[in-house]
């Protein structure tokens, strides 16, 4: 459903963050994206949905990314972000994933009470009158996660949903996860997330596609993860 | 200057404070914004050196403010942040306007004395007021008012997102000015040679942040113009209010009330 | 520099809430129109909020141990351009107006124009952007802010001294009123000018794009904004003028300055007319402060208003504490059920 084909992009200063990867993404599968800081998982989850301009070819269920689809595509890919308050910007957590709902035209009163839904599946319901800024870090993950299922995407494209999180909110946040039937790209540095979530990882190094295998080969092999700048499963105990 | 903790906790405060549930704050915005406009324009237009007939007027911020529970202190040192200017422009009035205005059995009053009275006094009850109206409103019912007021969705939105920010940003800074005192920064400021990279520093964050809660929004398509207004129909409730608040603050404002009860006692 | 509501005659207020309103419909207008509305707004709340943080941070001044913080107001335009600059600053007072009772309601027209307007579509268009658009080399920068920071507060400081007067709060004479304003805030827009300039100065060298960007969309539509700008400021003095005719029915001795301050001499027959009609009106509706200390009134009226007074105070105290004693009685009652 997802298919990258040549992806190229650049930030305005010549810098290039994502250099030629293609890799495909079947329906429902979870794939983890892993490199060390800066080995290009954000740029390349951006460039997905237009946010940073590149070349190559980008679809997702027959839809290339283009301008006129825009839209569309940025419908079908839910991108969360890495830190929960650049996505949550409305006055309570309730507006905020009735947001995106409304701009796709629904009244507000659906939105709301759709909005009101995808909170309840994933259990913080009682969220959603509290304002983004008095919530702790695990809530704030959860609200961010909310905002972006609300609008039911076919792919869920995760930045490093572990980062800041305390072993717990991190357990709820796996289970969570793993309740959904979305395809999924999540770029990360935490092995061990990755192993319980995906199936399948992708290795990134300076921006290029390393090694793509299922995550019970890749994510045990010291030498490659070491060539990869991150450290393997079991490496140090 | 207060430290940004404590600042940020007064915010807070006042947050926790609108969230109550108690009859005035289940009234509607629009009738609580209307009765403070009110109430303003009536203590405001009463002359410079009618001490007396200010009085009646200090009845609606202490009813609203008791029944909201927000403490006395901090209506005070609210007060006392907007004192400093008017101090000076009233100790200038007493200074400069020394004829005598009446008599206080053997005390003369001057009328520099009655201004310099009046403008303190004006003071606690404009603050009290705009106070009692944050402390009995959420932040979101007052921008969903102005919404219904046809204020741009632009703006409205501008307002909420600021609010949203504000706290975060400050608690940024909040660190940031920790961090910078643990590693040797001392004294109540930060030298102006280090004020240029401080706060760039503090800007290219935000400008940053900026640009990801863009790309965030873009990601949900993008804003078009924020939610729309929810209707809110007056109740009889609202209605009465308004005219509880209003019609005593117009009455005081025609007709010196204070002087009437004093002919009741002094012939 | 925030102006609480207490200084204040309704009818100075609202002319300026008015005055200010119209500004930031106009800012509000054109920031909607442009292409780039929706990557302003994130931009416009962030920055906002950033001025707000900023200013609680105090810098000491040097040789005198005291401290003090920036406004901000010719940082953001620098970053963001004029009106959304305007329109950021607007709800920064706004929030502050609520929460920290910085400046009053009413008098957010008044701040919003001193703090927001001057600043931001008067000195920074004319001589901050003018001395920008040549490259930001740091001396440019430097002079700019300096320019532009000392400019724009001596502007606001002169608003607020006009505006307390004209509302007749104060009996200081307007020339002693305006020699202590100018000398104060001249230090202070010093220190925000240095403050401004070693920011731009900073960002210019760490990230210069981020200036770019604004200062760089400038020259296209440089003619067209100018002359908006031109409108707007004589909309803007119509208005103050016809605030200051309203106030001048009653207070022949101030309209002398004050109309050659703002509208100039000659302008004053045309508004003749205006003027009785306000005059008239404002008979009627009586919302500027009347000086009835000199009418006469009887020594026993004044004792039974004194008296009367003295009970109303009394009066109002009594509800305050016997509201606090039923809550207290309340409270120890709940705590008494759950205990």
């Amino acid at each position: 459903m997802l298919k990258l084909e040549h992806l190229t992009a650049a930030y305005p200063d010549g810098t290039k963050p994502v250099q030629d990867v293609s890799l495909c993404v079947e329906d429902g599968q979870r794939v983890a994206l892993i490199g060390a800081n800066g080995a290009g998982k954000t740029s390349l989850i951006l460039s997905l949905v237009g946010v940073l301009p590149a070349d190559g070819a980008v679809t997702v269920d027959g839809l290339t990314l283009c301008p006129e689809n825009l839209p569309a595509l940025r419908r079908k890919i839910g991108v969360v972000f890495q830190d929960p308050d650049d996505q949550l910007f409305m006055p309570t957590v309730l507006e905020d994933v009735a947001f995106g709902l409304e701009n796709q035209g629904l009244p507000a009163e659906r939105a709301r009470q759709k909005a009101q839904a995808a909170l309840d599946s994933l259990n913080i319901g009682a969220l959603a009158g509290r304002t983004p800024l008095k919530l702790s870090g695990g809530e704030k993950r959860m609200a961010a996660l909310a905002t972006v299922l609300a609008l039911e995407p076919t792919l869920l494209a995760l930045d490093e949903p572990t980062a800041f999180l305390d072993p717990r909110a991190r357990r709820t946040l796996i289970h969570c996860l793993n309740g959904l039937d979305t395809a999924m790209l999540i770029a990360t540095h935490d092995l061990a997330f990755a192993a319980q979530v995906c199936p399948r990882a992708v290795l990134l190094r300076e921006g290029r596609v390393f090694a793509d295998g299922p995550c019970r080969e890749l994510l045990y092999d010291p030498a490659l993860m070491e060539a990869c700048g991150v450290e393997a499963i079991g490496a140090d105990g | 200057m207060r430290p940004i903790a404590e600042q940020l906790g007064q915010l807070t405060r006042l947050e926790e404070l609108a969230g109550q549930n108690s009859p005035i704050h289940r009234l509607h915005p629009g009738a609580k914004l209307a009765a403070t406009g009110v109430y303003l324009l009536c203590v405001l237009s009463l002359g410079r050196l009618q001490f007396g007939r200010l009085a009646p007027y200090l009845l609606y911020p202490v009813v609203v403010l008791s029944l909201a529970e927000v403490p006395l202190g901090l209506v005070l040192r609210r007060a006392a942040l907007a004192l400093p200017f008017c101090a000076f422009a009233g100790l200038s009035n007493l200074l400069l306007e020394r004829q005598v205005l009446l008599w206080l059995g053997p005390v003369p009053v001057t009328v520099g004395l009655a201004s310099c009275g009046v403008l303190l006094l004006r003071a606690l009850l404009c603050v009290s007021a705009v106070l009692a109206l944050a402390a009995v409103t959420p932040f979101g019912q007052l921008t969903g008012q102005l919404r219904r007021m046809r204020m741009p969705s632009f703006c409205v939105a501008l307002l909420e997102m600021l609010y949203r920010y504000l706290g975060l940003l400050a608690g940024q800074a909040g660190s940031m000015l920790t961090a910078y005192r643990l590693r040797g920064g001392s004294g109540t400021g930060l030298p102006v040679g280090h004020m240029g990279s401080f706060i760039g520093q503090l800007l290219l964050r935000s400008t940053a942040r900026a640009q990801r809660v863009y790309q965030a929004m873009e990601c949900r398509g993008g804003f078009t113009g924020g939610s729309a207004a929810q209707k809110r129909p007056f109740t009889r409730n609202d209605w009465l209010y308004l005219a509880a608040v209003c019609l005593p603050c117009l009455a005081a404002r025609a007709v010196d009330l204070p002087l009437l009860l004093g002919r009741l006692f002094v012939c | 520099m925030h102006m609480s509501d207490a200084l204040l005659s309704p009818t100075v207020g609202l002319t300026m809430c008015a005055v200010s309103a119209g500004a930031l419909a106009v800012s509000a207008a054109r920031v909607q129109r442009s292409q780039l509305t929706r990557q302003k707004l994130p931009m416009m709340a962030v920055g906002g909020a950033f001025v707000f943080a900023a200013q609680m941070i105090n810098f000491t001044i040097p040789g005198t141990g005291s401290s003090g913080h920036i406004g901000g107001g010719i940082l953001l335009a620098t970053l963001l351009g004029g009106g959304p600059a305007l329109l950021a600053l607007a709800a920064v007072l706004v929030v502050q107006c609520l929460f920290f009772a910085d400046g009053g309601l009413l008098a957010l027209g008044c701040n919003i124009f001193n703090m927001g307007v001057l600043p931001c579509l008067v000195v920074y268009p004319l001589v901050v952007r003018p001395l920008l658009c040549r490259g930001l080399t740091p001396r440019r920068l430097s002079a700019a802010a300096l320019l532009g920071a000392v400019l724009g507060l001596q502007l606001g400081a002169f608003g607020v001294v006009l505006e307390t007067q004209l509302s007749g709060i104060t009996a200081l004479p307007f020339g002693t009123f305006a020699a202590l304003m100018q000398p104060i805030h001249l230090a202070i827009g010093l220190g925000e000018g240095l403050v401004t300039a070693g920011v731009l100065c900073f960002v210019a060298r760490v990230q210069p794009e981020v200036l770019e960007s604004t200062q760089q969309a400038r020259p296209m539509e440089k003619t067209a904004s100018v002359k908006k700008i031109a409108v707007l400021l004589l909309c803007l003095t119509a208005a103050v003028a016809g605030g200051l005719s309203l106030f001048a029915s009653q207070n022949p001795d101030g309209l002398e300055w004050a109309v050659q301050a703002v509208a100039g001499s000659t302008e004053l027959e045309a508004e003749g007319a205006v003027q009785e009609g306000a005059a008239a009106l404002q008979e009627k509706t009586a919302l500027m402060p009347d000086y009835d200390y000199a009418d006469g009134e009887g020594n026993g009226t004044s004792t039974a208003g004194v008296v009367g007074s003295a009970l109303t105070f009394t009066l109002a105290g009594g509800v305050g504490l016997a509201l606090a004693a039923a809550k207290k009685r309340r409270a120890k009652q709940r705590a008494a059920e759950q205990g």
